[in-house]
């Protein structure tokens, strides 16, 4: 089992992140691998420009309202970048399959196929007609006369092959030259392309740097907003600054409010465990049981989540019931991955930890529950928003 | 020549089907079997005048001779035109694959061409949000953290323009290499098709030369008699 209780939880989701990161993506695509198109990705950039319209311009007297924007712009973004890898990714998979044909050499007839000898055999045997026509040129007798004009007809015959073979070994150099030609174009359109992709290779790279970027860009951006608004917090208290604001619901701060991201004290925003989840149906992450299907809902209320999961996995060695439902409940830590209490409704009891994925739309679960013979025991992959 | 030109051509479209539904035909195999085939036939062509030059005009051994070199032209000729015949499939399919090849990057060079004003639309819109967050700035200092974040979100944004800029050259460049390309497969192929077409004429010549010295064999024989078999009656007689 993959170890998760590091000393940083938020390092440790950045730690994640880096070794799950396209993974993931694709993950938030939730299976568009293969059949993304360049619209899909446009609408996603398109909805993703609605939705941080003006945000940087009011970025400089927004509060709250400004806030959530860059949570949601955030969560715009990482579902833009995701379709755009997986479009990116699919388009680059076709090219490189499509394009392997000009890897191969083609086809070339083979230099030794007819024997050498073939041109001066029938010379040969010319010579030797014209040289028995020529003998018999003199003689009167029927007979001889008779034979000539056979030798006559079979010189005929043998300068028409020789005309042939003439033709026919013409006609071969031609396709070896064909073929040399053929061969150098194809070497020179197979470099092309290969330059080609190391630019993909590039754009690819560049796409990635992008994607971290924005993502990084929307959380620092929502912590200056958010710390311009806070009071200086007390040297005497070194508990973080608790608004009575709920974020999650878009609520409106007072003017002279602060616009602090949460009324809760979780250093990221409740949108990234609040809501529905679910496990994608292809390409998802996970790690231990293989699951099948997962559906997660949270709800959090003045700093208290309570949330119900419902999972059905592929069963392991010994587990004859691969169903898992359980209820939760605690109070939001101050610290990224949160960590609460689990009831089953088979009376079991564990764990579940919900740690915020590397993208805003995607939610790493992981359950530990007691022991009970044919049941499954514990559970770690990575969700996404419905 | 046309019409064996023709006939190749069906025949070997025939195959291209089957090229692709099948695996494809073992050139070397074929290859192999003609080279058998010519030497066969060269040691006897090249002792064939020696042969008879042994034997009496109306030697039935004479005659016997002279066909089992025809024979053996015959198997060679018919092996190399298996194996042209095969290796033109292929090559056709090939040209084929080419085609389709070309058709599909013509495509996507288009659709690259679409990505640079993709590029450069996201250029346009991060620079704004640049130029909007550096107003902000004036107004929030603390929002300069995000700013230098931003900027350095430009400076990519503004080298995959860049790259998708080149992109679309190398692929403009990259279709016209393909279809030079394309066009020297298909020479390759109208080359093959003569080399088939003349192959055959070739072959036809032979025929014609062996019946030629087969001719010239009975006349050989008629004219001298010498050899015939004497009449069983005769014998008889005796």
């Amino acid at each position: 089992m993959r170890k998760l209780d590091l000393p940083n939880p938020r390092k440790a989701a950045r730690l994640a992140s880096g070794a799950l990161l396209t993974a993931a993506l694709f993950c938030g695509a939730a299976g568009l691998i293969g059949q993304t198109t360049r619209d899909q990705y446009r609408q996603a950039y398109n909805l993703w420009q609605q939705v941080q319209a003006n945000l940087e311009r009011d970025a400089g007297n927004g509060g709250a309202p400004q806030v959530a924007q860059a949570d949601r712009s955030a969560s715009a973004a990482a579902s833009f970048e995701a379709t755009r890898a997986a479009y990116v990714k699919s388009a680059s998979d076709d090219a490189v399959r499509r394009r392997s044909i000009l890897q191969n050499a083609t086809t070339r007839t083979s230099p030794d196929l007819v024997p050498p000898a073939v041109a001066s055999l029938a010379a040969g045997e010319l010579l030797t007609v014209n040289k028995a026509i020529a003998k018999f040129t003199a003689d009167k007798d029927p007979g001889i006369q008779e034979l000539r004009q056979s030798l006559e007809r079979e010189r005929v015959a043998l300068v028409a092959l020789s005309n042939t073979i003439q033709t026919r070994q013409g006609t071969v150099a031609a396709t070896a030259q064909a073929s040399v030609a053929l061969e150098q174009a194809r070497a020179k359109a197979a470099e092309a392309f290969g330059d080609q992709a190391s630019q993909l290779s590039r754009n690819a790279a560049l796409l990635e740097m992008e994607r971290a970027a924005w993502a990084d860009y929307y959380s620092k951006l929502a912590d200056a907003i958010q710390n311009a608004n806070l009071p200086a917090p007390s040297p005497a208290s070194a508990a973080p600054a608790v608004s009575p604001v709920d974020i999650s619901t878009n609520a409106a701060p007072t003017a002279s409010a602060p616009a602090p991201r949460s009324n809760s004290v979780s250093p990221v925003p409740l949108v990234r465990y609040v809501g529905e989840w679910t496990f994608p149906v292809v390409n998802g992450t996970f790690h231990g049981a293989t699951p099948v299907s997962v559906a997660l809902a949270v709800r959090e209320n003045n700093g208290h989540a309570e949330g119900t999961l419902s999972g059905r996995f592929q069963p392991p060695p010994g587990v004859t019931d691969p169903v898992v439902q359980f209820t939760f409940e605690g109070e939001i830590a101050a610290t990224p991955a949160q960590r609460f209490t689990l009831k089953a409704n088979d009376g079991r009891s564990g764990v579940v930890e919900l740690i915020p994925g590397p993208a805003f739309n995607l939610l790493e679960v992981n359950f530990q529950m007691d022991l009970r013979p044919n049941k499954i025991r514990s559970g770690n992959f990575i969700l996404v928003k419905k | 020549m046309k019409r064996a030109s023709s006939v190749f051509i069906c025949t070997v479209l025939l195959s291209c089907g089957a090229v692709r539904a099948q695996e494809a035909p073992d050139l070397a195999a074929l290859e192999q079997t003609e080279q058998k085939r010519s030497l066969e036939w060269e040691a006897l062509a090249n002792d064939m005048n020696d042969r008879m030059a042994r034997m009496l005009p109306c030697d039935p051994r004479a005659m016997a001779a002279v066909n089992e070199v025809s024979r053996a032209s015959d198997a060679r000729l018919e092996s190399l035109a298996d194996y042209l015949r095969a290796a033109s499939a292929k090559a056709f399919a090939e040209t084929a694959d080419a085609k389709n090849l070309l058709n599909i990057e013509e495509r996507a060079a288009v659709e690259v061409t679409l990505e640079r004003a993709d590029a450069g639309q996201e250029q346009t819109a991060v620079d704004t949000q640049s130029d909007a967050l550096a107003q902000s700035v004036k107004q929030r200092a603390s929002l300069e953290g995000p700013q230098k974040l931003l900027t350095e979100i430009v400076a990519i944004v503004r080298e995959r323009a860049t790259v998708a800029e080149q992109r679309t050259i190398s692929a403009d460049a990259a279709v016209a290499l393909l279809r030079e390309l394309v066009a020297k497969f298909e020479a390759r192929d109208t080359a093959l098709r003569e080399e088939f077409a003349a192959s055959e004429a070739e072959r036809a010549r032979w025929s014609g030369y062996y019946a030629a010295r087969r001719a010239r064999a009975q006349i050989e024989c008629s004219i001298t008699q010498i050899g015939t078999p004497a009449p069983k009656g005769r014998q008889g007689k005796r």
